[in-house]
């Protein structure tokens, strides 16, 4: 019913390929600090405004 | 509405659909009628699943929001980011591996084919639903502002998207997001823009954004641990992350954009796409209906924004008199804006803290004619519709922006109601063929040729359900709210099915199905019952599934074959 699975495609061996990031934890990192960032300049904005 | 509008509306509404249908009107294979064009690259994916999210709801409702309560709800997207590191590192990699059409496939080769039908019907359940209100929510508010007349909108709505997502499947679903995002954003923009240029003279952003800051409207975030307030960084984090988990992780909708693709490469980045764009986009959302509470200081405003409403029952001379009230109130609000602007740049700190008070005290008050409005129009008539906010950015579209303008921004209404509705069409059409008709017609699955066929007529049954729906239910009048406590209610739950079968490979098909439905009736006794903050219910739903599971398996005799299925042996070393 279902397709076969895919043999290799590798979910971590396959790079991300994107510039100044090696490895998926990397880009995942990259994320997470932008969300904190994110966070912290609301909190800086409820701040500055309220 | 002028000519220039009408041009500009329909050549991006019925140009971008039927571009769409004529260009992927030769889809023949069930692959690509389901997961897309192969070729197709992380930008593409990341601007579908930002369309799919994204409906019309998003851009009538979330300003009015942002007018009406303040930004406070951009919160409910910070557990979204941490959900797409999660739906990254492990729910796409597996659905890649194992090669399913839909999420639920997946359940019937972790556990059996009854939990598999649970998944599926849990899915069909609420997004069938759910594709009714996208389809009704923009409806009632174009057809009540512009007087066009509902069904017409309902029908032309629903129609062209069923033409095109039945045409071409998931393959044209991605084509048009791409070029109805491109609409959505410019529209916003140019709306962003004429706001800004129409505010008052020597009233520029700054000084807008510290008025609205001084009235209330731009705390956008709340550390609070009161759990009966319902945006809170803590309901965010963990309410929205497990909301985000379920929707992006096990909504056949949003699985839907991101398992097809070139490689598991492109799916992840275009996730990632959204995981750093969202929370900004909502703000600027919010920030638009903040922004547009100061703009109608100054500007002449209704008493209640639903005008058809209003002029529906507003008669007597007690609705005369609240109206020459909230015109006066406004007035005194303008003079008190102005001399607390004057006090901020003086240097002065006792005059700035007499100014922002009275300052406050006059929005309060016009705020409480407002009230009296709503109050006045529930006595005059107890099922008038007194919720307004969702009618203020569309009235400002109406009534400020130029020509031309006008038609764009009615255009992003339709393309964001078009693009969720195709996703939750072509996902539905999807799961009920492969989850439910090749599940109890399996001979039919080598047929190629009758499988798209088949997943046509049911893309199609549908999109007719959802017209239906949308046609003659009827819904909470907080129209983004109806639909995400909609969601929270069976989420919670699916997500639980899928952690168990991602991080719990004890637990057998059995344990998780019964503890799925027990967990399933806890949740909706708690909704009748309780008074907490609805994205709460994703977090109960999906502990409860688990934490029923793991108590049912260790007292039910061990699965057979227990990590011996395909999708375990393919979840060795990965999860878990």
């Amino acid at each position: 019913m279902t397709p076969d699975p895919r043999p290799v495609e590798g979910s971590d061996i396959e790079p991300p390929d994107v510039p100044g990031f090696r490895t998926w934890p990397g880009v995942y990192l990259f994320v997470f600090g932008w969300f904190v960032l994110v966070v912290v300049l609301l909190t800086v904005f409820t701040n500055i405004f309220s | 509405m002028n000519l220039a509008d009408w041009v500009v509306l329909l050549g991006a509404i019925v140009g971008i659909a039927l571009y769409g249908a004529w260009r992927t009107r030769h889809v023949r294979s069930l692959n690509t009628y389901m997961r897309g064009a192969a070729t197709t690259g992380w930008g593409t994916i990341g601007l579908s699943v930002m369309a799919t999210q994204a409906s019309a709801i998003t851009f009538l409702s979330i300003p009015g929001q942002g007018f009406e309560s303040g930004i406070a709800f951009v919160q409910n997207y910070f557990g979204l980011p941490l959900a797409l590191i999660v739906v990254c590192a492990v729910f796409l990699p597996m659905y890649r591996r194992l090669n399913v059409y839909t999420a639920y496939e997946f359940l019937g080769q972790r556990f059996d084919q009854k939990t598999r039908l649970l998944g599926a019907a849990l899915f069909l359940l609420q997004r069938g639903l759910a594709a009714g209100v996208t389809i009704y929510a923009p409806a009632i508010i174009i057809s009540t502002v512009l007087g066009w007349p509902l069904d017409a909108v309902v029908v032309f709505t629903g129609l062209l998207v069923i033409v095109y997502t039945v045409t071409g499947g998931s393959e044209a679903v991605a084509l048009t997001h791409k070029w109805q995002m491109a609409v959505i954003s410019t529209g916003m923009l140019t709306a962003m823009v004429v706001l800004l240029l129409r505010m008052p003279d020597g009233l520029g952003f700054t000084d807008a954004a510290h008025v609205a800051g001084a009235l209330g409207k731009l705390h956008a975030v709340d550390f609070s641990l009161d759990p009966s307030r319902r945006y809170t960084v803590w309901t965010g984090v963990f309410g929205g992350l497990f909301l985000s988990l379920s929707y992006f992780g096990t909504d056949q909708s949003q699985v839907q954009r991101y398992i097809g693709g070139a490689s598991v490469r492109e799916g992840r980045l275009g996730l990632m796409f959204n995981a750093v764009l969202k929370i900004p986009m909502q703000f600027l959302i919010l920030l638009l209906g903040a922004l547009l509470f100061v703009f109608y200081q100054f500007a002449p405003s209704p008493v209640f924004w639903n005008q058809a409403e209003w002029r529906r029952h507003a008669e007597d001379d007690r609705f005369r008199a609240i109206e020459a009230e909230h015109r006066s109130a406004l007035v005194e609000s303008q003079s008190a804006i102005r001399a607390w602007l004057d006090a901020r740049a003086s240097d002065d700190p006792a005059r700035e803290a007499s100014a922002r008070a009275a300052m406050v005290a006059a929005s309060q008050k016009d705020g409480a004619i407002r009230a009296e409005a709503k109050s006045a129009l529930a006595a005059a008539d107890p099922r008038a519709k007194t919720k307004d906010s969702d009618y203020v950015f569309i009235t400002f579209i109406l009534t400020e922006l130029p020509h031309g303008a006008v038609g764009l921004l009615m255009a992003v209404m339709f393309a964001a109601a078009l693009s969720s509705t195709a996703s939750e069409l072509a996902a539905l059409g999807t799961t009920a063929t492969i989850d439910l008709w090749r599940h109890f017609r399996p001979l039919a699955a080598p047929d190629e040729a009758r499988n798209v066929r088949v997943a046509r007529r049911f893309t199609a049954l549908w999109g007719l359900f959802a017209v239906a729906f949308a046609l003659f239910a009827r819904f909470a009048e907080n129209l983004i709210e109806a639909t995400n406590i909609l969601g929270s209610i069976f989420y919670g739950v699916l997500l639980g099915l899928f952690v168990v079968a991602f991080f719990l490979r004890r637990v057998g098909g059995s344990a998780v199905f019964i503890a799925a439905v027990a967990a399933q009736a806890l949740v909706i006794a708690m909704y009748f019952s309780l008074n907490i903050g609805y994205l709460w219910y994703n977090l109960v739903g999906c502990a409860a599934c688990t934490g029923f599971s793991v108590a049912l398996q260790a007292v039910l005799p061990p699965r057979a074959g227990a990590g011996g299925s395909r999708g375990a042996r393919a979840s060795e070393g990965r999860v878990g």
